[in-house]
């Protein structure tokens, strides 16, 4: 490296050390209201529950319900009756909670539906129902 | 039937009879969110015991070209058998655990 090169690099790490001080008075401590902690949905809202039911959704019912939640996952082909569209069901919010926890055959719909009781807790259930409500594209009656 | 058809058939039944022998099971236990191995290889004709030592349901499937299917949600202690008739690579998921896999090569 040319003694210019130097120079120059040593200007720029000691701009960058100076700056430093700079950076760490100008972050909100996360700890307080206006921090990082603040920009969060409140836990408890919908909006909240929407996105949690949102991963919970991608993690578990995308195989077969497919991204678009229409019923044409990747494992959909494997089963007749196909996987529901969710986006066009008409059952309520309770009706998602219940086939999810207790699967589709206890319930008189397909067998292939497992029950998700064992493995989701009750807010991650109530969570995926507020997320399928919220992509629900059925035409109000 | 003259004497060689017969002699074909017994062999042909022989055959069939020899290939039940020498199938084997084997078994992939589910047990704390995953299966007892990773990767499993087997002939042609060879059946996998897939066994639920978990407290909970598994449903285990495979979209795999070479063996496509579908167990169903299973309970503790109870195990469903596949058998894997064409060569190839098997990919074998859980559709209530999306981690768990286990890929089974069958050999001809």
């Amino acid at each position: 490296m040319s003694s210019a090169g130097r120079r120059l690099r040593a200007a720029c790490a000691a701009l960058g050390l100076a700056l430093l001080p700079l950076l760490a008075s100008a972050a909100p401590p996360l700890d307080t209201p206006g921090g990082a902690q603040g920009a969060l949905l409140p836990r408890d809202s919908r909006d909240a529950a929407i996105f949690r039911g949102g991963l919970v959704y991608s993690n578990y019912c995308v195989t077969c319900h497919g991204i678009n939640a229409d019923g044409n996952g990747r494992a959909a082909r494997l089963y007749n009756p196909r996987p529901a569209n969710l986006r066009m069901s008409d059952k309520n919010d309770a009706y998602f909670a219940l086939i999810i926890r207790m699967g589709g055959e206890a319930l008189g719909r397909s067998p292939f539906m497992p029950p998700w009781g064992a493995e989701l807790t009750d807010e991650q259930t109530n969570d995926l129902a507020a997320y399928l409500r919220s992509i629900n594209a059925r035409p109000k009656e | 039937m003259n004497r060689r058809g017969i002699a074909g058939v017994a062999a042909a039944v022989m055959l069939a009879l020899a290939g039940a022998v020498w199938a084997a099971e084997h078994v992939v236990s589910q047990k704390g969110k995953a299966f007892s191995v990773k990767k499993l290889i087997v002939k042609v004709g060879d059946t996998v015991k897939f066994l639920n030592e978990d407290p909970f349901s598994h449903n285990i499937f495979s979209l795999s070209d070479a063996k496509s299917f579908d167990l169903g949600s299973y309970g503790q202690g109870q195990s469903k058998s596949v058998t894997f008739d064409k060569a190839g690579t098997v990919e074998v998921e859980c559709a209530v655990h999306p981690d768990m896999k286990v890929v089974i090569e069958v050999t001809k």
